[in-house]
């Protein structure tokens, strides 16, 4: 099992991304109601690993953050599920 | 954390809050009415002109505008991406992968008009538009726009028409079939979202 997406916010973040070309970092803290401090420091383990790519720029003079899944991220959250899915049948 | 610090209820609750995710993940295509009104107006500007050169009543000179206009939809259509991009918080795949149609089919149109002028002469060189308008319009339709599947029917209907009219009209009703179809499609997009 995926380490790293042992955290729920970790793997909502893949989760959410999975269908997406991209999303806002404001947008994801929306969506998976967490603080931004707390999703940025989940996010910055997900770039590190290089399950995620960010893309920062600035739009009207403020910052703006990207997240765009990866091959890497896409294939490690199809065999974290599926031995979640294992884990849950294993299970009596 | 290690695996087996991760037990049955968590990994169930875990698995609930990926399907929830995805399922709320619909994929929604946004097509940007206002492209399609430029380009609805531009391919139907370059189509009467195309008639009006076969009809005698310009000069074959005046063809050249046409690629300026193509170039001015175009210009417009990657300074407005470039700014809805911007304000969007989120892009889908499928969103991507129509741009990548859209710009497929419009550039192979192009790439007709400027280099292959000598096979799809005159009003065939306009009617690879009505082609290329009505593949874009039938894509998003594919994905649920009813207004997309009606304006791409529009569009292959005056292609059928134009083709049997007299040579004439044939372009202004090729015309028609981009102003109505194509940018028509683009205004009802643009009244929706109001």
């Amino acid at each position: 099992m995926d380490e790293l997406l042992l955290s729920k916010v970790r793997l909502g973040v893949v989760a959410e991304l999975l269908n997406f070309d991209w999303i806002a970092f404001s947008e994801l803290a929306r969506s998976l109601d967490v603080s931004n401090g707390n999703l940025g420091a989940h996010l910055s383990k997900l770039v590190d690993a290089g399950y995620v790519e960010e893309e920062k720029s600035f739009v009207n003079r403020r910052p703006l953050s990207r997240y765009r899944l990866k091959k890497r991220g896409r294939e490690a959250f199809a065999s974290h599920v599926a031995e979640l899915q294992s884990l849950l049948k294993a299970t009596p | 954390m290690s695996v087996e610090r991760l037990d049955a209820a968590a990994a169930q609750d875990h698995l609930e809050m990926v399907k929830r995710i995805l399922a709320e993940s619909q994929q929604r295509l946004c097509s940007g009415g206002e492209h399609f009104v430029v380009w609805g107006i531009g391919s139907a500007y370059i189509t009467v002109l195309f008639q009006l050169v076969h009809g005698g009543l310009l000069r074959p000179a005046a063809a050249w505008s046409v690629p300026i206009v193509i170039a001015a939809c175009a210009a417009f259509s990657i300074i407005r991406g470039r700014q809805t991009r911007r304000v969007l918080q989120r892009g889908s795949l499928l969103q991507r992968e129509f741009f990548n149609v859209l710009w497929l089919t419009l550039g192979l149109a192009f790439v007709v008009d400027v280099a292959v002028f000598n096979i799809f002469p005159g009003l065939a060189s306009a009617a690879i538009w009505s082609v290329a308008e009505a593949i874009v319009l039938l894509y998003i339709g594919m994905h649920g726009n009813r207004r997309a599947q009606i304006a791409g029917v529009l569009v292959v209907v005056s292609l059928v028409v134009a083709n049997f009219a007299s040579p004439g009209i044939a372009g202004y009703v090729l015309a028609a079939g981009m102003l109505v179809g194509y940018g028509g499609f683009g205004a009802s997009e643009l009244l929706a979202r109001e």
